[in-house]
């Protein structure tokens, strides 16, 4: 199973609003699986975040997907769901959409990222070294 | 050189080792935002394109509507992405799927369609190279951070036990 997956390759998936998922199937990522399973989601203002969330979890799960996109202001709704995920694969990468532009502080990784250069920590690099 | 290594304590050479890395998470967290920028700005252009076929085409002939649905027959994506192992971290790259069954997603959208369509498409197969791009950069990211817990630990035990 594992070997076949390697030589086919892994896929993309999207959850976002119309004109993210309409251009990056356009692009070629989207497949729909022989259990009838879409790798898309498309989210508009009346879609439950539960929904969003249920779906995330999924893709999460699956095993022959790398990559999971996301819009930047989707993952703000279940940024709980998205922190709480930290194996490397698959990956999440939040994505700006056209109306909403990217935003460096709330990305999870970065915000992880940054959380190592906090005051406290910066102790261990040897701060207090030049405090006397 | 090498003789002064050797006399270098070994927390000495830890503590380098995390500068080192650390100096490199921030080239990687601004690589990072580059990456997202250039994502940005593919997005946009290739909105428009999208919204100029939609200006000729119809409101709802560029729509969610034409998208693939459960009910509709299975195919297989036409671009994926390959992983494989670099000095320890994971990375991505695309390549296009072999498969037999791939389908050329603008025949959802009709048989003559816009060359603004095309644009689009093109647009965002491009856009797909600087998602994986960016993906490597977080992977890399997420490498170092572990690497800079353990080093950490290793350094305040050492500094516990001098």
């Amino acid at each position: 199973m594992a070997l076949h997956a390697a030589v086919k390759g892994k896929l993309i998936s999207v959850i976002g609003d119309e004109d993210t998922c309409v251009g990056f199937l356009l692009g070629g990522i989207g497949e729909i699986n022989k259990n009838r399973h879409p790798n898309f989601m498309v989210v508009d203002k009346n879609t439950p975040v539960s929904e969003i969330e249920d779906c995330f979890k999924r893709f999460v799960k699956r095993d022959d997907i790398d990559i999971i996109l996301i819009n930047q202001n989707v993952a703000e709704l279940i940024r709980h769901v998205i922190d709480a995920h930290s194996a490397p694969v698959p990956a999440v990468l939040e994505i700006p959409s056209k109306d909403h532009p990217y935003d460096a502080s709330k990305d999870s990784i970065l915000r992880r990222a940054k959380g190592m250069f906090n005051p406290e920590d910066l102790s261990m690099f040897g701060a207090e070294n030049y405090a006397n | 050189m090498n003789k002064q290594e050797q006399d270098l304590p070994l927390k000495a050479v830890a503590c380098e080792l995390l500068d080192k890395i650390v100096l490199k998470q921030l080239h990687l967290m601004e690589e990072k935002m580059r990456c997202e920028l250039n994502i940005e700005s593919s997005i946009n252009n290739g909105s428009i394109h999208l919204a100029k076929s939609r200006y000729i085409m119809g409101q709802s002939s560029v729509s969610t509507a034409r998208l693939p649905t459960e009910s509709s027959s299975d195919f297989s994506a036409s671009t994926v992405c390959e992983t494989a192992e670099e000095d320890g971290v994971t990375q991505l790259k695309v390549v296009e799927n072999e498969a037999e069954d791939t389908v050329n997603p603008l025949r959802w959208f009709g048989v003559l369609v816009p060359q603004n369509m095309h644009k689009a498409q093109s647009i965002f197969q491009n856009a797909i190279n600087y998602v994986v791009e960016c993906v490597n950069v977080q992977l890399q990211i997420q490498t170092n951070l572990k690497n800079m817990e353990v080093l950490r630990s290793y350094i305040s035990s050492e500094k516990l036990s001098s």
